[in-house]
């Protein structure tokens, strides 16, 4: 909002930081611990930054395809056993060798201690038991065949060194992980919570060392503070995402490069299917769902709120999951005619006051409950309830406290809410999980929130966890996919894009389109990948900085200009006003 | 009876600070929502996870059960663990609070000298242009929202004069002795713009009670007396004047460095200043109950602390109060 107020000049000089040193703004949930076993949700900063220092047996590049971490090679020996050749070179970053030993403690330990790693944890639960063969072999037996082994739970489980671990006897979940000794490409330096961490490139690191010596990680309170450090040159690149509102006046920097790609998450609107539940019952008819869903125009929508910069979603799960995502299942087409004749055909007849009510007499009025963490959705809410009001459904937006739109959930009182899920891990399990009847039709609730139930479905669910078949497994996905839309459980609306700035005069190597956001997938390869743009470059950077901060000193913008001149009028003004007042009486 | 009158205010201090602790408590309870409850819509999170760690932390206990372990825990110095940084509250507390003080006493120092000067003036020449110069112009930053006022000198502070953007200290990559010349140099460089938006949003409120006070004083029947019996204006001003308008001005310090323990949650967000004010509002954020309670219940004492002191300072400048 401010960066298009003022016209920002190019950047001023790069004061603090040293070529080789490579800062990173975060302004998303907390960096509040760097102990990766105890970090959540309100943690992802020191979640991905624990990624950074530690690596996991398998990792993603930067287009999401999982390639080699700690493990080299694997290989499954039955459905259930999977064999991994460990990498021979990998040390510690205090230097003691990496074994077999280290990945047998780690999952022995997150298994023993589910209770305190409530996030972590729920990886393991498939873990039959993990078993080093020799020192670089680990065979890691699974409780059942399992499609999303790799995909989830190795992707999450980091991996940690048993000697200083296991030499801990405190209570692990105050256990501060400080320094935190991983053998991934940067090693732990310095950190201030929910400020900054400082990590050192790890010269022996087993992959080859990063191109940069420092990496440094900021936290911003505001985004409007990162966007000012990345053009003032405090950081070099933003992250997990900015607002479509400051894309314009960044891409009209040469120095900076803008990058977008979908998000892994999307927008929705549920409603409240439950039998049991208190929300407005119309709801449970499937053609009320189907009118409503033919009365949202999601085009318009991603146009007006994300200004473009999101995709129309068909189904649940979203595009940033490329093959995952069913292209063809056919969406309800924004025909507001069509609303009112399905309305029409199934009884819902318009009343003497415009409303529609069910042939029992129950008017179709609901409220469209937006969480306050997205407030630029409650504009949506507001255009959806536009249309509705054509078709003659009255729905009242409100922006509510995310904890309290959570417990109205939690106890079915909801009508219709727009609300997002994101993932964290590059799998669509997690996506079409909460549809199933178990986590669907709890009280109070589990994870879904329409309170949908379809033995069909579940049955397909339970089998494409277990088909490590991809080809086989892609079908049963795009049929639980067709499934949720032709009952019109979701309306899933739309995947906005995560969109990051990135000074390009100063680094290179961010490949274009990477993963977003590319620090929970593949962050290792986009850091071993950056290097500071040669010394030759440097010099012509400052020579930019030279003639921009001239050109600044002269010519101030004129949004400053008028800014001051605003507040002079109205200081003249209120002087002329009580000049005269005062003189009155006297005279 | 000066011995009577500290024990009392002594009693009332006391009971203030059970009445808080009371009210810590109950106040982040009231709000909607729990610190786990907010997790579930988190990647890979789900309800019964949840649930799991409310239990971990004693949220799935009776309401009086765990307010009667906090009152027990807080009496013996312990403040619990935070939720969401897994280490004890206190040793979060105590370096924010010294970041806070370091910002805040800074600014308020500034700010009180100038309130003063700028007050005393106002009032001295009052009517006159000086006068409408300083009070229009402080009356109109007082009024300003920090926030804004904030953001504002962000932009104008980072893109004119190359200041830094956030926190306190340059990130070179490298560990730097914080108490080397350069390091104060560049905390310096760090405290502008915070400082500033501080020192510009706290003068007003100094200039205006200095003024009010001394044309109160400057009314008053023995002032006339002073002057008719030829007191020199400085003289005056200083013996007369100032003695009594100090009463006020006293307890608004008071208050405000008190207050300045708390931190300023606006001014110490736009520019990640790592203080109480940001712990404050992060924890909020977050709903860490523990960290919550801490840094309320510092604040309360940090004010009910400097009114007792203000109130045994009223009772020294003015010796009326102490029987009254």
């Amino acid at each position: 909002m401010f960066a298009l107020l003022f016209q920002l000049p190019a950047h001023p000089a790069r004061a603090q930081v040293s070529p080789d040193t490579f800062a990173i703004g975060w302004d998303s949930s907390p960096i509040d611990q760097i102990n990766p076993m105890l970090t959540t949700l309100y943690d992802g900063g020191a979640w991905v930054i624990s990624h950074i220092i530690y690596d996991k047996l398998v990792q993603t590049d930067s287009y999401g395809n999982i390639i080699p971490d700690l493990a080299d090679n694997w290989t499954y020996t039955d459905p259930q056993t999977i064999v991994f050749s460990l990498a021979h070179n990998a040390t510690w970053h205090d230097g003691v060798p990496f074994t077999a030993n280290d990945v047998v403690f780690t999952i022995n330990h997150v298994t023993a201690n589910q209770a305190l790693y409530p996030h972590i944890g729920q990886y393991v639960q498939n873990i039959a038991s993990a078993q080093a063969l020799d020192n670089y072999t680990v065979q890691i037996k699974l409780k059942a065949p399992d499609a999303t082994f790799f995909s989830a739970s190795l992707l999450q489980l980091v991996i940690v060194p048993q000697h200083i671990w296991a030499s801990f006897t405190g209570n692990f979940s105050t256990f501060t992980d400080n320094p935190p000794i991983g053998t991934g490409p940067f090693k732990f330096v310095s950190w201030e919570a929910n400020s900054y961490v400082q990590l050192d490139a790890n010269p022996n690191y087993f992959r080859g060392a990063p191109h940069i010596k420092h990496l440094i990680i900021r936290y911003y309170n505001s985004v409007n503070a990162m966007v000012l450090a990345l053009q003032s040159g405090e950081i070099d690149l933003t992250s997990p995402l900015l607002p479509p509102t400051v894309v314009s006046s960044l891409t009209s920097n040469p120095d900076i490069q803008v990058f977008t790609r979908p998000d892994l998450r999307y927008f929705y609107l549920t409603f409240n299917e439950f039998p049991n539940g208190t929300g407005n019952p119309t709801l449970r008819d499937e053609r009320v769902r189907q009118a409503l869903e033919h009365a949202v125009d999601k085009q318009e929508l991603a146009q007006r709120v994300w200004l473009g910069f999101a995709d129309v979603l068909n189904t649940v799960v979203p595009t940033a999951l490329g093959s995952w995502h069913n292209p063809n299942t056919p969406d309800y087409v924004f025909d507001l005619n069509m609303s009112k004749k399905i309305l029409d055909d199934a009884g819902y007849k318009v009343g003497p006051d415009g409303i529609r009510a069910s042939p029992t007499g129950i008017k179709m009025i609901y409220n469209i409950d937006v969480p306050n963490d997205y407030s630029e959705e409650y504009r949506a809410a507001q255009i959806i309830a536009g249309w509705w009001s054509q078709i003659g459904v009255k729905a009242t937006p409100r922006l509510m406290d995310s904890g309290s739109l959570g417990n109205e959930e939690a106890a079915w009182q909801h009508d219709v809410v727009l609300w997002t899920w994101s993932a964290d891990f590059l799998d669509p399990a997690y996506f079409l999980s909460m549809f199933t009847t178990s986590q669907d039709t709890c009280v109070p609730g589990c994870l879904g929130d329409a309170g949908w139930s379809n033995a069909t479905y579940d049955q397909l669910f339970t089998q494409q966890s277990q088909t490590t078949d991809t080809a086989k497994r892609q079908q049963i996905i795009y049929e639980l996919q067709d499934i949720l839309t032709a009952h019109a459980v979701y309306d899933p609306l739309y995947d906005n894009d995560a969109i990051n700035g990135f000074r390009s005069d100063l680094f290179t190597g961010i490949p274009a389109g990477v993963i977003p956001p590319f620090f929970y997938f593949g962050e290792n390869s986009l850091l071993l990948n950056v290097h500071p743009i040669g010394m030759a470059a440097q010099t012509s950077a400052t020579s930019t900085e030279s003639m921009t901060s001239t050109t600044s000193g002269a010519g101030v913008d004129l949004g400053t200009i008028g800014g001051i001149v605003v507040v002079i009028i109205v200081i003249l003004a209120a002087g002329i006003f009580w000049t005269r007042r005062k003189k009155q009486p006297k005279s | 009876m000066g011995i009577g009158y500290a024990v009392n205010k002594l009693i009332q201090t006391i009971a203030t600070i059970f009445f808080v602790l009371t009210f810590n408590f109950l106040l982040f309870r009231i709000l909607p929502g729990n610190p786990f409850a907010l997790l579930f819509r988190g990647p890979g999170f789900s309800r019964a996870l949840v649930n799991q760690l409310n239990a971990q932390f004693g949220l799935d206990q009776p309401l009086w059960l765990q307010y009667l372990k906090y009152l027990q825990n807080t009496l013996i110095g312990n403040f619990g663990i935070s939720y969401t940084y897994r280490v004890p509250v206190l040793s979060i507390l105590v370096p924010r609070l010294l970041n806070t003080v370091i910002l805040l006493l800074t600014a308020t120092a500034i700010s009180l000298v100038v309130g003063i000067a700028m007050g005393l003036v106002s009032a001295w020449r009052r009517g006159g242009k000086t006068d409408f110069a300083f009070s229009t112009s402080t009356l109109l930053l007082y009024s300003m929202p920090t926030f804004w006022l904030g953001l504002i000198l962000l932009f104008v502070g980072v893109i004119y004069f190359g200041l830094p953007v956030s926190g306190m200290i340059s990130l070179n990559g490298e560990l730097t002795n914080p108490f080397a010349l350069s390091s104060i140099v560049d905390l310096s460089r760090h405290m502008v713009l915070p400082c500033l938006t501080l020192v510009l949003g706290l003068t007003g409120e100094y200039v205006l009670i200095m003024k009010g006070a001394l044309l109160d004083v400057f009314t008053e029947d023995y002032m006339l007396t002073a002057k008719a019996k030829g007191i020199s204006n400085s003289k005056l001003l200083r013996d007369h004047a100032l003695r009594n308008a100090a009463l006020p001005m006293t307890t608004l310090i008071a208050i405000n460095i008190g207050l300045a323990v708390g931190g300023a949650i606006q001014t110490e967000t736009i520019f990640s200043w790592p203080g109480i004010g940001l712990l404050t509002y992060q924890a909020l954020l977050t709903r860490d109950y523990p960290v919550l309670q801490g840094c309320f219940l510092v604040v309360a004492i940090a004010v009910i602390l400097m009114n007792f002191l203000a109130d045994l300072l009223y009772g020294y400048l003015d010796p009326r109060i102490r029987t009254g």
